[in-house]
């Protein structure tokens, strides 16, 4: 036996795991030849531009297509009318996570969540700018832009609501009529009267409230959608990027009113996900609908400005969090009251949910109590966003403590060290019911201080200050999670031709499955990762698979191919006993990849060859082909922590990242090559929303000011620092391979690290917080109203 | 109107639209995809061809304006089994992940050694201004740059 599935895996097996290799998928996209979304074409394909609200919220009261419909070119102009008449069915999102191990969000009532409903094009009303109202076919892309401006849609403007606080107020106007207000989830968790009871007599309190703010993912790849429909087979195409072909192509199809069966779906190269591509947007139910009904290919790509407008985004929460701690500044208890602002549906509350399960962080709280609501706004909706939820409640809990920490006048590393999960309490529950399952948070904290040099900053500031700038230095634990999904499949099938086809359910959009899966295989299978072919993208040949979300694949693809692995090394050795004549028992699995009995020895392939032609029957009937499932709901907990320096200019106060540590307990690395890039990555996104990025909508008209990226900011190559980053792999005892993961980890301290430096550089201003993102106009902002303050 | 001009050493002529921006027709015309495009503002630079040498954003400039001009694309970059040289560097490095950017910032990178051939990593981070990358942080980019300068 290789491992058990809750023990060890076998160290003795491993060869390429650990390895930090190359990756396989760089050569043909360092020559150009990816094939992404929009690289794909089909013969005579029509083109699709869409008509998107320019309000907030309004009643569409007519739609005139006449003089459009006349313009040169066009094919077919649809409306929502035409959709409800065809039966085409909303979205089914299902928003709430479902492992055994969420917490479990309910609406105000205790009862299932109100959602509102996405109709591919809506009837009644619009409820964000850029919601898609009118869909226009036309010859070119040209044609179809050209016609789009003669459409004319009359709407009657409607008061809107676009923020947290607007949303829930008690007049606030109503994003949908169906509930009584705007508020679409509230549930409590942990123990509320406990809580109150320590913080009556507690002997220290603080709290603050931050909001995290809104943010959108870009990945440079704008999505994009090329359709058909084959009147002969019954059957639809559909070419569109994603994180997991097979759950959209089961949501697709129950919006079509279609046999699964009947659609398939490819997806090659994607590029750039982040939680932005998770989710079905309307644009690719509506093009294989509309491919049916013009008889015709149609194909769509979003241009960046319809990205920013109408891709689903990411943060936007209000917390409001307390923390008490005894007179040796123990934490005693803590409470959380989170508002995720969820947009104009619900589209996932894997957010606020993830948060608010982590809202003590890494620290030993005996008592807390969450509150999570959820609110509608006239906003596009969020989704999960690199590391769902988990930056949000990190940055809250470390900016609290660096504020408890200069108020009592003792160091905040010393007040983290005072309170850190120890090791040896691991497996830890934490005061919300939450188990985590392996970590050395303190061994994190050390790593990270050792590389930070903190002896000598005072001379670096004392420097910085010389060349007329502020320096800070910056801290953050975390800890965070990974769920997701709890099923994945994958199917062995060895080729006599000299490979193993490995079929994978879950999705790439960048983060080298094809090198790493590989390289779990071949230890499993005693080959070499180049012998392995990672197979997916196409819903034909992959039917079953979760997606890559909230750091899942590794950890579930490695499970069940360490499953899979185990049937195929079973079917070897019964298709030798048969074939050979020999007794199972006799037949052993080498190393090196082959079967040996007595002084005869025959490799995978050979196998393969000598099955070839003969007639197999009842288990064996598949041959050296085997499919396998797994389930496994119990999360795993990456943690860590991150420091930074930044430097902010004492004329313009432009902020300047200038040094940034990171320690990551990603559980066993496959390959140490990819998690290193997946940290840098994930760095960039912490640091873009802390320094640069914010989805800015104008207070007066809720039109977003931030619909470019000339003036969307997100982090370019001379506004990063080169990174240090060191990994703390603790395997997590919850699956074989040890894994945790490793693309979100790092995202996670960072905003609460970077803005802790912001604040620490402006010590000398006696500056309490800055609000994220800390451009040089709000930090400057900061200091002026507090000079401004000292003065009067 | 039609226009002609060479790409990656092959001469094309090809009628165009007049407002066909020459990454279309780069990508839909000719049918080389390696040129990405990511923006509508000239911001992301996952369009940078060469333009007779000089690297340039091809969603910049309309395709009848390089009429009899020499382009070079991505593809264009390494004729034989082996990679060039900066190719081959962010391989190396994994200075990719989704490779929706790479083309574009390999580009950038062949066009920065030219003209600076030992710059330094702030030189690299300067040049690649231009170049937005979302998944790799730039960190292993700005490694593998500066390795082909160092190998050169
Ligand atoms: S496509 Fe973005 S700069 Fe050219
Ligand atoms: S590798 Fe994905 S954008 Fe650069």
């Amino acid at each position: 036996m290789v491992f058990d599935i809750k023990g060890k895996f076998n160290s003795k097996l491993i060869s390429s795991i650990g390895k930090p290799l190359e990756r396989k998928e760089d050569e043909r996209l360092l020559r150009g030849e990816g094939l992404f979304s929009d690289d794909f074409n089909l013969e005579g394909q029509y083109y699709v531009t869409f008509v998107r609200s320019p309000y907030p919220h309004a009643k569409i009261k007519n739609i005139d297509k006449s003089d459009a419909e006349k313009s040169p070119g066009v094919i077919a102009i649809f409306t929502g009318e035409d959709c409800l008449a065809d039966n085409l069915h909303p979205i089914p999102h299902s928003p709430v996570p479902s492992t055994k191990y969420d917490l479990k969000l309910t609406d105000p009532e205790g009862k299932d969540i109100f959602i509102g409903p996405q109709l591919l094009l809506p009837v009644d009303k619009v409820r964000h700018v850029g919601e898609a109202v009118v869909m226009v076919i036309a010859k070119t892309n040209f044609e179809a832009q050209d016609a789009a401006e003669k459409v004319y849609v009359d709407y009657h403007e409607l008061d809107w609501t676009a923020d947290i606080n607007s949303s829930l107020k008690e007049d606030s106007p109503k994003v949908w009529d169906e509930i009584k207000d705007n508020i679409c989830v509230d549930t409590i968790f942990g123990n509320p009267e406990k809580v109150d009871k320590v913080f009556n007599s507690s002997k220290y309190l603080f709290s603050k409230e931050f909001h995290i703010g809104r943010v959108t993912g870009v990945p440079l790849e704008p999505r994009s959608a090329l359709a058909s429909y084959d009147s002969t087979s019954k059957r639809y195409l559909l070419y569109a990027g994603s994180n997991g072909a097979v759950r959209h192509k089961f949501q697709i199809s129950k919006t079509l009113n279609i046999d699964p069966g009947s659609l398939r779906i490819i997806c090659h190269d994607v590029g750039g996900n982040f939680g932005t591509k998770n989710r079905v947007y309307v644009e690719f139910p509506l093009v294989l609908w509309a491919s049916k009904k013009t008889d015709n290919p149609i194909k769509y790509t979003a241009t960046r400005s319809e990205s920013f407008l109408s891709d689903v985004q990411g943060r936007d929460l209000l917390t409001k969090v307390e923390l008490s701690m005894d007179e040796d500044y123990k934490f005693t208890a803590f409470r959380a009251s989170n508002v995720s602002n969820v947009g104009a549906r619900v589209i996932s509350l894997s957010p606020l949910g993830k948060g608010i399960a982590l809202v003590t962080g890494p620290y030993d709280i005996p008592l807390a109590s969450a509150r999570a609501r959820a609110v509608f706004t006239n906003t596009v909706p969020t989704n999960a966003y690199r590391s769902s939820g988990r930056p949000e409640v990190t940055f809250a809990m470390e900016r609290l403590i660096e504020i408890a920490a200069k108020s009592l006048g003792i160091d905040p590393i010393k007040l983290r060290r005072i309170n850190l999960i120890n090791k040896d309490d691991m497996p830890y529950r934490n005061a919300l019911g939450v188990t985590y399952d392996s970590g050395k948070y303190e061994d994190n904290m050390n790593k990270a201080l050792a590389l930070s040099d903190l002896d000598n900053l005072s001379i670096r500031k004392e420097d910085a200050s010389q060349r007329g700038k502020f320096l800070g230095f910056g801290f953050s634990n975390y800890v965070e999670s990974s769920v997701g999904n709890p099923k994945e499949s994958v199917e062995l099938r060895v080729d006599a031709d000299g490979f193993i086809s490995l079929i994978v359910g879950t999705q790439p959009t960048g983060q080298g499955h094809e090198t790493s899966f590989a390289q779990v295989a071949a230890d499993l299978l005693g080959l070499a990762p180049e012998e392995i072919k990672v197979v997916f993208s196409d819903t034909d040949i992959v039917k079953k698979g979760g997606g890559s979300h909230s750091g899942r694949s590794m950890r579930h693809a490695g499970t069940v191919i360490c499953l899979a692995a185990e049937d195929l090394i079973d079917r070897g050795k019964k298709l030798c006993s048969l074939l050979f004549d020999q007794n199972y028992q006799s037949i052993s699995f080498a190393r090196e990849g082959s079967f040996t009995w007595s002084d005869k020895k025959i490799s995978w392939f050979e196998l393969a060859e000598a099955i070839e032609g003969v007639e197999l029957s009842g288990d064996l009937h598949t041959g050296l082909n085997i499919e396998r499932e797994n389930e496994m709901h119990e999360p795993v907990f990456p943690n860590g922590c991150a420091a930074c320096e930044v430097e902010i200019d004492k004329e313009t106060f432009v902020p300047k990242l200038t040094k940034y540590i990171a320690i990551d307990d990603v559980g066993r690395a496959i390959n140490p090559l990819i998690v290193d890039g997946q940290t840098h990555g994930s760095i960039a996104t912490g640091v873009g929303q802390a320094l640069f990025e914010t989805f800015y909508l104008d207070k007066a008209s809720g039109q977003p000011l931030t619909g470019s990226l000339m003036d969307y900011g997100i982090p370019r190559a001379d506004q990063l620092p080169s990174f240090v980053t060191e990994l703390n792999e603790v395997l997590s005892p919850t699956n074989p391979l040890g894994i945790k993961s490793a693309g979100e980890g790092a995202t996670t301290p960072a905003l609460a690290a970077v803005i802790n430096a912001v604040v620490n550089a402006l010590e000398e201003f006696d500056i309490e917080h800055i609000d994220m993102p800390a451009t040089s106009f709000n930090i400057w902002r900061s200091v002026n109203n507090k000079n401004k303050e000292s003065k009067s | 109107m039609r226009i002609s001009l060479t790409i990656n050493g092959n001469p094309v002529s090809e009628d165009v639209d007049n407002r066909t921006l020459l990454a279309d027709f780069i990508r839909n015309t000719l049918g080389l995809t390696g040129t990405h495009v990511g923006c509508d503002t000239s911001q992301c630079g996952c369009c940078v061809v060469h333009l007779n040498g000089e690297a340039i954003k091809s969603c910049t400039m309309l395709a009848v304006a390089a009429n009899n001009s020499e382009i070079t694309t991505i593809e264009g970059l390494s004729n034989s089994e082996d990679l060039s040289a900066m190719q081959e560097s962010f391989r190396r490095n994994h200075a990719l992940q989704c490779g929706y950017c790479t083309p574009g910032v390999i580009m950038s990178a062949v066009d920065l050694l030219k003209n600076n051939p030992k710059p330094t990593e702030e030189e690299v981070r300067d040049a690649l201004e231009g170049n937005l990358c979302r998944c790799t942080g730039y960190h292993n980019i700005i490694k593998a740059i500066l390795d082909v300068s160092k190998a050169g």
